[in-house]
């Protein structure tokens, strides 16, 4: 595919939106770190996604999808993270996405898997800075921009949708009480934490640029609704239960399940288990 | 693929943005509520003992008799998280400039800081005794990392007799609020 058609493809708007991401965040905080980890992350997730390609024999390798999971590391890993750190997320992200597969399509999303599991292995702090959680709450809107013009361009607003306003229904009935639940973490400030940054920006980003991800979710209209329902519900009421910051990731994976419960359980002929035209068309992250 | 019509996009957006304006508006009255950080203050002071205070004590008990205030509701700054709220006040019995202390920078007694940042807040209990910080405690602990990243700080600030402690690598949110809250802590104790 020529640069200029592959930059109009999906994969290549998130690339830009994720680049720009990364420039715009580094220029408002004077933080180049981010910048650093970035490359650090990209590049380690290429050369592992390559190493993996080349040991299953693959006759076709593509990179973009292991360039976009880097970058999309280094922007919620914190600016203070080691190298070795970034390297090791990204590493367990790529080898999920080759381990933890199925009909040759990953069961989860890989950066969302490599993030979860950095928290326990490697004691990663993660702040979202690419989502620019720590500078002024007036670049909230780009965030918005950046992950509408992707949601539009892979046309996942239905499970966009569907998971914001299950998520912020959620979070507010667990919050007040209404439900035999105790939900500790948001009667004591979470609520409110979870409504302002850094915690909504993380919330856009991981609903318009993460959860989209065209290989991990549903393509139909009505799967996606309940795709997003089910990462909305399972994320608030982690959220509500444990606070912490990884809550969306466990959402996601439960909506990750379900996806590969239901691909796996669907009655289609065995031909269909190759991708789908436009979904492979479309697939970013993997 | 699900090609959702312009209409309906506009729309379901408006609907999320007033529902996410409504929590947001309702958030801000829980905002000021109690919040259960300020129950170690209370407890202390009903039980005259500051040993429930928590796991990370770093000398056992304190004196009983030097109970800390508890703390309002965080004020807020900017519109934005409140950042080393200067609620912490000295103890009730804490003395005053005692005489003969023409050198001396700290009052005597168990002071309460804040520090914060948009990742949480973290309270501590910083005792003083003739210019000397004797024992910290982390009274509350309202991050979204884990307690256990800190732990051990409140044994740094002993040993180094200052509010700085060394970063704790994947804890810099938790390390800088912790910072705030001791030296938020000391300037209440400071003399003059």
């Amino acid at each position: 595919m020529k640069p200029k058609v592959w930059l109009k493809s999906p994969k290549g708007n998130v690339l830009l939106i994720l680049l720009a991401f990364l420039g715009i965040a580094s220029a408002a905080s004077r933080e180049w770190d981010g910048v650093k980890n970035a490359l650090i992350a990209v590049a380690s997730a290429v050369a592992f996604d390559a190493v993996c390609c080349l040991i299953e024999r693959r006759k076709r390798i593509f990179l973009d999808g292991a360039f976009i999971t880097g970058l999309i590391v280094a922007l919620i890993l914190s600016l203070t993270s080691p190298w070795y750190v970034v390297a090791a997320t990204v590493a367990v992200s790529i080898l999920s996405k080759h381990l933890l597969a199925y009909r040759k399509k990953p069961l989860f999303n890989p950066a969302t898997f490599g993030l979860l599991l950095s928290v326990p292995i490697f004691h990663a702090q993660q702040s979202w800075w690419g989502a620019f959680g720590d500078l002024p709450v007036w670049l909230l809107p780009v965030v918005l921009i950046g992950g509408f013009w992707v949601t539009n361009r892979i046309q996942k607003f239905p499970q966009v949708f569907s998971f914001a306003v299950v998520y912020l229904l959620a979070l507010f009935v667990l919050a007040s009480g209404i439900l035999p639940i105790h939900a500790e973490s948001l009667r004591t400030g979470g609520f409110y934490d979870a409504l302002r940054p850094p915690f909504i920006n993380a919330a856009l980003f991981f609903a318009m640029l993460m959860l989209t991800d065209p290989p991990t979710s549903p393509a139909k209209t009505a799967d996606q609704v309940l795709f997003g329902v089910i990462v909305g519900a399972a994320g608030s009421v982690i959220y509500g239960l444990f606070g912490g910051l990884i809550y969306l990731y466990i959402g996601l994976l439960a909506g990750n399940v379900y996806q590969a419960l239901r691909f796996k359980f669907s009655k289609r002929p065995t031909r269909a288990a190759r991708p789908e035209p436009e979904i492979q068309t479309h697939r970013y992250l993997s | 693929m699900a090609k959702m019509k312009k209409k309906w996009i506009v729309l379901c957006s408006a609907a999320i943005g007033v529902i996410y304006a409504s929590e947001y508006v309702a958030s801000n009255f829980q905002a000021y509520l109690p919040q259960p950080r300020t129950r170690v203050g209370t407890d202390m002071q009903a039980s005259g003992s500051l040993y429930p205070i928590g796991p990370t004590s770093t000398e056992g008990l304190l004196n009983a008799g030097n109970p800390i205030p508890s703390s309002s509701a965080l004020p807020e700054k900017n519109g934005e998280s409140p950042n080393a709220a200067a609620n912490a006040t000295p103890s009730a019995d804490a003395p005053a400039k005692s005489p003969g202390s023409v050198n001396k920078r700290y009052n005597d007694g168990t002071y309460t800081g804040i520090g914060s940042n948009r990742r949480g807040s973290i309270q501590v209990a910083v005792t003083v005794k003739r210019d000397k910080i004797t024992d910290v405690e982390i009274s509350d602990f309202a991050m979204h990392y884990s307690e256990s990243d800190v732990v051990d700080l409140p044994d740094q600030v002993l040993h180094k007799q200052s509010s700085q402690v060394d970063n704790v690598s994947g804890a810099t949110y938790s390390t800088q609020a912790f910072e705030d809250a001791v030296a938020d802590a000391l300037a209440q104790a400071k003399i003059g």
